[in-house]
């Protein structure tokens, strides 16, 4: 049985999945009814050290950089056949591999180009990230976003982070104004 | 005052704390829209379409809802029925044209005449649009919040209706042919004091799926004794004043072919946009003068007379005729007879029994076994003045889809 959290709430996965190697984090939300503008929202993680800053540039995983450079987080991107289906995007995280270094792994969505188009997460409904245990794929932690978004067009999901040997996952949901480029540097991705 | 973008949320307290509000639209443009407020159950649904605020219907039944000018809503929130969880309003283009051509509109939420915040929109936000939900009130943790919207369908009203009501029937639509009007502007050319009916038909017969429909449509009037006060009170010429925007239409001629009987037959003059609105008094000498025989029911001769009349020359255009009557039926064998016939005709046949009581084989008809399809519907009404408009054009248009699409299955119909 799955740890459903609320806003702020966090939960060992290692507790929770003893000898829990890695996982598999799927985040997803309602594709929406109505017409219009094309709506794409994608998933990016920031692998970051102490003091909150990606470790280096392919620290930061999203559509243009798949990988970490180290190989332990990939991003699959759509999951629209096969193992947890029915999340819009999945990220594979090897946690026994990352480096000491590596504290947290924060999970964030964007809205692309939200602002030409006039979109936001106000407009996006039912959107959740759950955290699966790779081997055997039980879900281990689920958190549903269920405050209302309104104007952000970045939203911080959840984080996935070291507590002494632990590994835990924490809710966060917390939107981000202004979209990728300030949130990735907000986490001190160099852009240029 | 706050201004408000796509998808912003916030608390209806941050802006009043009055449970009266008020919702105003300048809408911009040389697009004709129209604006509703739906009243939705949790679910999401139209489950009570009173809530379905409008010009036509311009209060809810609690009055919590009203439509105060042609765009301005009253709102008193402290009355809405717990079962109503969200207040969505919506704009539909009427006519031809995309919400890509709409000018710098904006609505303003707040107390009655001291609107609190705004909201600005224009035609670039959108792109195919024909429908749009500006802004809707909905509950969370008890209290209301706003939402400003402002997202849309291609397929417009028709789309709006399927996604509040599921009640769409299933017929998928023909496709219009080009240049078909309007049904509202055909009729607002031609008799303006229908116009009102006429977009209470629209509505029912886009739920109905039958926007793209060509059909003939024929009346048969019980003129028997027992129907005198009908006709003296007008509760005829309301039934022709009703099913006149329907047959407008589903027909491209727009005219409406008319029997009434007695004892015998008589096929009347069409009726159309032009003569319809003293019909009953007027055609062929009037009511009074028509030459029906005794005036008793025999409804097997005007029957066969319509079915006659329908078989020449009609190829497999589909029929809709409306049959009414208060009862006293005479020869139920005949009649069972030639409806069962007649189920392999592209003939659809809605009786409706009006302020009578004996409906004896006709409420049967609907249940009868052993036909090709089913063709025929009964509903009755002790006052045609007990429904809405509303509710007797659902009504009327309840079997038709169904039967349509059964007839086109088996080639009966076009």
């Amino acid at each position: 049985m799955a740890v459903s959290l609320s806003k702020g709430g966090n939960v060992s996965l290692s507790k929770e999945a003893p000898g829990l190697t890695a996982v598999n984090v799927g985040l997803g939300w309602d594709a929406r009814v109505t017409d219009g503008a094309a709506f794409d929202l994608d998933a990016s993680v920031f692998v970051v050290g102490e003091n909150d800053k990606v470790l280096n540039d392919q620290a930061f995983v999203f559509y243009n950089n798949k990988k970490s450079a180290c190989g332990n987080v990939e991003h699959q991107g759509d999951n629209r056949s096969g193992e947890g289906s029915g999340d819009d995007e999945l990220v594979s995280v090897n946690l026994a591999g990352l480096g000491a270094e590596a504290k947290k792994l924060v999970f964030a969505v964007t809205i692309h180009e939200a602002t030409a188009r006039h979109q936001s997460f106000g407009q996006v409904n039912k959107a959740y990230i759950r955290v699966m245990n790779q081997a055997g794929g039980t879900e281990i932690a689920r958190f549903d976003l269920s405050e209302d978004a309104s104007t952000e067009t970045a939203m911080i999901f959840g984080e996935l982070y070291r507590h002494g040997e632990e590994w835990k996952f924490k809710a966060i949901g917390q939107g981000f104004a202004g979209g990728l480029a300030p949130l990735a540097a907000n986490f001190g991705v160099n852009l240029a | 005052m706050l201004e408000l973008i796509r998808g912003q949320r916030l608390p209806l307290s941050s802006i009043t704390h009055s449970s009266s509000v008020e919702v105003a639209f300048d809408i911009q443009g040389s697009l004709a829209l129209d604006l509703a407020c739906f009243g939705l159950d949790a679910q999401g649904k139209l489950s009570d379409d009173r809530y379905m605020v409008f010009f036509n219907q311009p209060e809810s039944p609690c009055q919590s809802v009203r439509l105060l000018t042609p765009t301005t809503f009253g709102l008193s929130l402290a009355e809405v029925p717990a079962g109503i969880d969200r207040l969505v309003f919506t704009a539909a283009i009427d006519g031809q044209g995309t919400l890509r051509q709409l000018g710098a509109s904006r609505f303003r939420i707040g107390d009655v005449g001291l609107p609190k915040v705004a909201c600005a929109f224009a035609g670039e936000i959108f792109a195919e649009e024909r429908a749009v939900m500006l802004v809707e009130f909905y509950r969370k943790d008890g209290a209301w919040r706003l939402n400003a919207v402002l997202q849309g369908f291609n397929e417009g009203l028709d789309a709006l209706v399927h996604h509040f009501g599921g009640e769409v029937a299933e017929v998928p639509p023909a496709p219009a042919p080009a240049g078909h009007v309007s049904l509202e502007k055909k009729v607002a050319a031609a008799a303006p004091q229908l116009v009102s009916l006429a977009k209470k038909a629209q509505v029912s017969l886009e739920k109905a799926r039958l926007t793209g429909v060509r059909a003939r449509v024929g009346l048969i009037l019980d003129g028997s004794g027992s129907m005198h006060n009908q006709y003296k009170r007008g509760r005829v010429q309301e039934v022709v004043n009703r099913l006149l925007p329907l047959a407008v239409h589903f027909d491209n001629d727009g005219q409406l072919d008319c029997w009434a009987f007695g004892d015998l037959p008589q096929q009347l003059g069409s009726i159309t946009l032009q003569n319809f609105h003293d019909f009953i008094d007027t055609d062929h000498g009037g009511w009074r003068k028509w030459e029906l025989g005794s005036r008793i029911n025999t409804e097997y001769r005007v029957i066969e007379q319509a079915i006659e009349f329908y078989r020449r020359g009609n190829g497999a255009t589909p029929v809709y005729i409306l049959f009414v009557s208060d009862g006293g039926i005479y020869d139920s064998r005949r009649i069972v007879k030639l409806i069962s016939e007649a189920a392999t005709l592209p003939i659809f046949w809605q009786f409706v029994g009006l302020a009578g009581r004996n409906y004896g084989i006709l409420e049967k008809l609907d249940d009868m076994n052993g036909r090709a399809v089913d063709n025929c519907n009964f509903f009755a009404l002790d006052d045609l003045h007990d429904l809405s408009e509303e509710i007797l054009y659902d009504r009327l248009m309840e079997e038709f889809p169904g039967w349509l699409k059964a007839a086109r299955a088996k080639g009966i119909v076009a």
